[in-house]
């Protein structure tokens, strides 16, 4: 078992006052907050401050907790708990607080989880008459923008809580196959009926509701219901215009630059955008690009335009 | 237990499709009517159709994801209503921002030929 250092995880030291912890954790506890920060692991690194503060905050658990830490670290970095360990801090007679423990590691239900009975959950099960509906579940899903294009099959992992024989609160891990269907946009959600934690007592079982993430694509970003890429042109082709061959999500098409376009420009194709019962536009900008080196003729070419079109000035709205 | 061969049938949740009664917010976000009605009152959740009854009242799914949210809030941070609804609506304008602000870039990189 890998033995987790509370003190560590507040950032605060072993003889740090009540006051210090307290002042740690909440200030951790903003930082990480799974709704408010946008790490990676942040859900991880809230759930082990609960865990953290939870032992730490009590004085009696905290020095269980110090002598563990003491006397239970192995020679080769692992942990054992000293033999014939109990705790007696009321946690192992299911007499938790208010912190959901069923989100802390085993490293903590096997020190302050206590033995027979108690085991995970809100203190010793459910009475069988409770009847409640089973909770919703949430999950993520991120979709490639072709698959959005096209739909898809994804199967999808999520944990379930349900209650066993003895009434106890346990995860189980569920993977389902899920028929996305097309068009699908950013932060839209995906019900499935039912397939989230089971009820308790004859209760309705929950929903799975999923949540659809955009992966990022190398060419195009997404704009609500647009497709927008952007595509590079010849200043000969700029100024000429020009039929150019433009990348779309599943293919390609031939878009007509119009004679005389500056960079940046935008050019819409109707309906190329998300697929749907009102389908968005796929939008081109167009961006002029140089060669890296022009030929002795085409560099005369140019002092020719430059004689030419004297009368352009391209800096004029900067009022030199 | 698990159906993992079975394809499932979904339902899109849009802002114009599915929506839930004031009691089942309550049964899904665990809480009471009490606590979604002050939550409405603070602006930060809007049932569809603004009618005073609270008992006609219907939200969306973006409205049942915002009540969980104000939810964990609440009870990690421990937060009041008017913390609540500032915090979530700072939430919102950083999460609309970094999503301009990726957008920008990633416009600017291309333009400037950095892709």
């Amino acid at each position: 078992m890998d033995f987790k250092d509370y003190y560590a995880v507040l950032g605060v030291s072993e003889s740090a006052s009540p006051e210090e912890i307290k002042k740690s954790y909440r200030k951790l506890a903003r930082k990480y907050h799974p709704d408010v920060s946008k790490e990676d692991n942040a859900d991880e690194k809230f759930k082990d401050l609960g865990e953290a503060y939870e032992v730490l905050k009590d004085p009696e658990k905290r020095g269980e907790y110090d002598q563990l830490r003491k006397y239970g670290a192995q020679a080769d970095g692992s942990f054992q708990p000293p033999p014939g360990w109990q705790s007696e801090s009321g946690f192992g007679r299911g007499g938790y607080t208010d912190a959901d423990s069923s989100q802390f590691s085993d490293f903590f239900e096997q020190m302050f989880g206590g033995g027979q009975g108690a085991g995970r959950g809100a203190g010793g099960g459910f009475r069988q008459n409770v009847r409640m509906r089973g909770e919703d579940v949430r999950a993520r899903l991120p979709l490639f923008l072709e698959e959005v294009f096209n739909g898809c099959e994804k199967q999808v992992s999520f944990t379930v809580h349900e209650a066993d024989e003895q009434g106890r609160i346990v995860a189980r891990q569920k993977t389902l196959k899920v028929k996305i269907p097309v068009g699908m946009r950013e932060g839209q959600h995906l019900r499935l009926k039912g397939q989230g934690s089971p009820g308790i007592g004859g209760g309705a079982p929950g929903d799975l509701l999923i949540e659809v993430e955009l992966a990022r694509h190398p060419l195009f970003s997404i704009e609500g219901r647009d497709v927008v890429v952007t595509v590079p042109v010849a200043p000969w082709e700029a100024a000429l215009g020009a039929t150019i061959t433009v990348p779309t999500v599943d293919s390609k098409v031939n878009v007509k630059v119009p004679k005389g376009t500056s960079s940046g420009r935008k050019l819409r194709l109707k309906g190329k955008g998300l697929p749907g019962k009102h389908p968005g536009d796929q939008m081109v900008i167009i961006q002029i690009v140089m060669p890296e080196q022009h030929s002795a003729e085409a560099e005369k070419l140019y002092e020719q335009l430059a004689e030419a079109e004297k009368a352009f000035d391209p800096r004029s709205k900067l009022h030199l | 237990m698990s159906d993992k061969n079975s394809i499932l049938t979904v339902e899109v949740m849009d802002s114009d499709g599915s929506t839930f009664t004031l009691h089942e917010v309550c049964e899904r976000g665990e809480c009471h009517a009490e606590f979604v009605i002050k939550l409405v009152s603070y602006g930060i959740i809007t049932p569809v159709e603004p009618v005073a009854e609270a008992r006609q009242w219907l939200f969306d799914v973006a409205a049942l994801a915002r009540l969980h949210k104000a939810r964990r809030l609440q009870r990690d941070l421990k937060m009041n209503l008017p913390g609540l609804a500032m915090s979530l609506e700072l939430l919102d304008e950083v999460q609309d921002m970094r999503k301009e602000v990726d957008r920008l870039s990633r416009q600017l990189q291309q333009l400037t030929g950095e892709w």
